[in-house]
This record gives C-alpha cells, structure tokens and sequence, in this order.
C-alpha cells in the first residue's frame, strides 16, 4: 500500500499550441514539504507546464494531480490547494504596500478580520515605513517579498513561484530564500522555477526542462555526483548538450 | 589600457559614482559587478562621454582623455544596457543597417557580417525579424551589430541580465572568444556567478568600489573562511540554533540540506553545530559580496 498522494502528480504530459509542442509528454512528482527547482532555458516549457498545473491552461494531454485532485475534473477543489506566483505578477506600483495587500485581500475574498490579520503578520516582518512607501519606491527584494505574501494570502499548502528571483539583489535573494525555507517549516511544498543556476543548490531536488522534455532529474548534490560534473553550470550545459545530440 | 582615476559623478543628492579607481587591462575581461545603483553604467557612460564626470581622470592607453571622448568612441564598441535594435528589420538589415552607420566598407562588411552570424549561431535567422527574436538572440545581435566596427575596447552594459541561463552561457563564450582575439572587454553584470568569470572582478555598491581583484586573488584576500556542514538532525531546528547563538548569528545561511558558515577568527562552527559532516568550500563571490556590502 502506498503513502499518501503526492503534492503535485504530473503524467504524461502534453501541450500543443497548433503545431509547436511546448510540452513533449513531461511525468514527475513533487512530495508533500518538497522544495523542487524547476531549471531550463526560455522556451522551455516552465511555464506552460507550471500553468497547466495551476490550470490556467488547458492540458492537451496527460494529467494533473493535485493532492490526489484531478485538475480536469475538480478544477475548484484543486486550485484552493495551490498559490501561485506568475513571473509577471506585479502589485499596483502606485499603491502603497498596505493598500495592496488590502486589495488583493479584497479580491481573494477574504473577510476584513482576516484582512486585518494578514496587515498584522507583514507588520512583524517589514518596517511600518516601508509598507506605508509607495510599491514603486520599493526596492526589489522587498517589492518581491511583499507579492509572495499578497499570493500566498489564501494560505495554500501548494506554492508555484515562477522566477521570483528576477531582477533581486544577492543579500535580498538570499532573504528571499529564507521566507522559501519559512514556508517549508511550515509544511508547505515549493515547486520554483529559476533562471539563476546556483538556486539549484537550494532546493530539495531539481527537474531540467529543455524543448519540452524532462532531460534530468535528482538532488542536486546527488546529480552532480553521480554525473562527475563540477558544478550546477556545468551539469546544465552539458545535460542540454547531450540532449540536443540524442 | 583604460584607466579610471579617481572619478566621481552625482546627480543632485546622489551619489552615482564616488571616486572609483579602477584599470580595465588589455585583452582581459573585466567585470563590474553589483545590484541596480551600483554606478556601473554611470561609469561606463563617463567613459565614452554620454555623462560628464564631476572630477577625476579618464586615461587611454596611458594619456588623459580629457574632453575628447572620440578618442575612446574610435576604439570602442559601446552596448548600452538597453540597445535598441530595429525590430521590424531583419537580423541581417540591423546589421547593414549598422554597419552602414559604422560606415565599415562594403567588403568588410560582408566577410564580416558572415562571420559574426557564424560566431553567434545567428546564421538560421538571418532574415528573421529582430523584434521576433528571444532574448538572448537580441543580445547577440546587439552584440554582433557593434562588432561590426572592429573594435578594440568592447563595453557591454549589463548584456546578460533577464537572458535565460543558457542564452548566458553561450554569450559570455562569445566574450572569452573575443577576448583570446587580443580584445579588451569591459562588462557589467548583476550575476556574481557570472562574475566570477572575469579576470579582473570590480565589486561595486552605490557608487563605490568594495573590493576589485582577480577571483583568485579576491579570496586570498577574503579574511573569512566559509564551512558546508550537513547538521545532524533536522536543519531547521540547526538553523535555528544559529540564530539564537550570537557568535554565528548572521554567518550562517540555509542552501538546501547543508547550512554555509563563515568562520572569521578562530573559533569553529563544527564545534557549535552538531553535524555529520564539515567541509571547507571557496567563498563564492556572492559570500564575499554580502560580506563587503555589510562592513561598508
């Protein structure tokens, strides 16, 4: 008899837009309390396969497990599992950060008490000041702090981050990591795709993506190991190059 | 073959750039490296004369450059952090276009052209439209159109930054090949990882200079050791200890299972974190980035 399902199942999977296949029949699993890097150059398949998880995107075919739920067929129940944090995602620059978040409170439904909660617990985080500050005058890695918190504010177990790293300085990234190891000492399972190769080496384990395919596959450590490569740059290149040549 | 001396430039209040010194030698690539508001651009921008400099020097090939920047434009390639292709030209117009501008001679030009396209891997899309290109290939591009002039001096502002990793990897072996050429290549980058590839490495924030060196001889000089460990027990509950211990409170940082901890004096963090297993690692230049960035 098996454990209980995985957080996330994918099997299979497709996606075809007319005749280019972004998503060439991907299968993994992402565990419960995981932390899973998801690697590969544009193009891809990140964020196709991230928004057919999300089901923002309709799976050509294959399929979408979520806690056991099909995504297919129990579209609702499954997306109250998952947040979701888009590569675009952008607060109102114009907007104070409080004001955001009261926004994105408003919009996701929640009653003012949990509002009031949800202002409460960034106030332990984050200056007064600086949540009073126009997002715009924000520096990055605070601006990115506070739009993980205003996605994860329904509080979902599953968490999908595409590049929240972008554009962040080092010390902010690394404090990014922190609230990304927060949240996992809560129990919550991370699925983040990044386009800055030494992330790898902060997750649990990593998934390469390249045209489609899934290429590799493992604990970082493990990976580098078990193919003699020196480093996360290196086992990249060469996995797409080997790729390229099959 | 360039030096900076001393060179400042504030824009009201701030301080953009704050007497930086630095060296860019010949046929060696040297990396600025820093978050947004460091002065990079700044300093690149004095540097061919887009921003006067409040004080300072800029010297080329030993002599001060003073105000005649066309002695650096007739030698340089310049690529500004946001390059503006033509993006209803094709890849081959673009470069016409701006070989054209560079007025390099119709034989050049095509031996050239032919070239570059081979070298970047552009040669498929050479009738394809620029705007329809990725990223990366627009920085290719980008970089083959200021080639086209030959230059001796290559300035690249922050060519790699929002490029997926690959499209990374590829550019800069673009860089190491020009730089085996006999070229000087001056970059900037926000990756320090990228950084790390330099030969001469300039770590900058706000303005200033925190440290510059070859990567090697920046960690001779790093007065800090860094440790992997792997805890023993939970590495949650590990990191938790460290917070609470003032003698490695704010040393230590998570990475996946193992936690990374900067030893500065003698004392040894394997003594006060229970573990399974101790190695001694290279501070990457990220650890020494944070490092200068917290003193300064």
């Amino acid at each position: 008899m098996s454990g209980a399902a995985p957080a996330i199942e994918v099997r299979d999977l497709r996606k075809d837009f007319g005749r280019f296949q972004a998503v060439k029949g991907v299968s993994f699993d992402v565990a419960g309390g995981e932390i899973v890097g998801f690697l590969g150059p544009n193009g891809a398949g990140k964020t196709t396969t991230i928004k057919m998880i999300t089901g923002l995107l309709k799976i050509t075919s294959g399929t979408v497990r979520v806690e056991g739920l099909d995504i297919r067929e129990h579209p609702a129940a499954a997306r109250r599992k998952m947040g979701y944090m888009s590569q675009k995602f952008s607060l109102y620059p114009l907007l104070t950060a409080l004001e955001n978040i009261d926004f994105f409170a408003g919009i996701s439904g929640l009653a003012p008490g949990e509002r009031r909660r949800h202002a409460a617990r960034i106030r332990q985080d984050l200056p007064e000041a600086v949540l009073r500050q126009k997002v715009q005058d924000i520096p990055p890695g605070i601006r990115q702090k506070v739009a993980m918190f205003v996605c994860l504010m329904p509080d979902p177990g599953i968490i999908l981050l595409d590049e929240p790293t972008s554009g962040v300085d080092p010390e902010a990234r690394r404090l990014f990591w922190n609230d990304i190891y927060g949240l996992k000492t809560q129990g919550k399972t991370l699925l983040v795709s990044t386009h800055n190769l030494d992330e790898a080496e902060y997750c649990d384990r990593i998934l390469i993506l390249h045209n489609g395919e899934l290429i590799a596959a493992g604990e970082p450590d493990e990976l580098l190991r078990r193919q003699g490569k020196a480093d996360i740059e290196e086992l990249f290149k060469d996995a797409i190059h080997d790729h390229g040549q099959n | 073959m360039v030096r900076f001396q001393e060179i400042s430039k504030a824009f009201g209040a701030i301080r953009a750039v704050d007497r930086v010194s630095l060296e860019i030698a010949p046929a060696a690539i040297t990396i600025l490296a820093g978050a947004d508001g460091a002065g990079k651009s700044t300093l690149f921008k004095m540097l061919v004369g887009l921003v006067k400099k409040d004080s300072g020097a800029i010297l080329l090939n030993g002599a001060d450059v003073g105000d005649d920047y066309s002695r650096v434009t007739s030698v340089c390639g310049y690529m500004p952090e946001k390059f503006s292709l033509y993006s209803d030209l094709s890849v081959e117009e673009n470069m016409d276009f701006f070989a054209a501008v560079q007025q390099v001679p119709e034989q050049r030009r095509r031996e050239l052209k032919q070239r570059l396209l081979e070298r970047t891997g552009m040669e498929p899309f050479r009738g394809r439209r620029a705007g329809a290109l990725s990223g990366g290939m627009k920085q290719k591009l980008a970089l083959s159109t200021i080639l086209l002039s030959s230059p001796q001096l290559i300035i690249l502002d922050e060519p790699t930054t929002g490029v997926d990793p690959l499209s990374r990897i590829e550019f800069f072996a673009i860089i190491e090949e020009l730089k085996r050429e006999g070229r000087t290549i001056v970059m900037s980058t926000p990756y320090l990882d990228e950084a790390e590839k330099g030969d001469h490495i300039v770590l900058m924030r706000k303005g200033r200079v925190l440290r510059q060196d070859s990567i090697a001889g920046l960690r001779r000089a790093f007065p800090a050791r860094m440790f992997r460990i792997l805890p023993r027990g939970n590495v949650f509950a590990a990191m938790q200890g460290i917070a609470a211990d003032p003698e490695l409170a704010g040393r230590a940082y998570l990475r996946g299972k193992f936690i990374r901890c900067l030893q500065e004096g003698r004392e040894n963090p394997g003594a006060r974190i229970p573990h399974l297993e101790m190695v001694e690692e290279q501070p990457t230049l990220e650890d020494m980035y944070i490092y200068y960035e917290r003193q300064a």
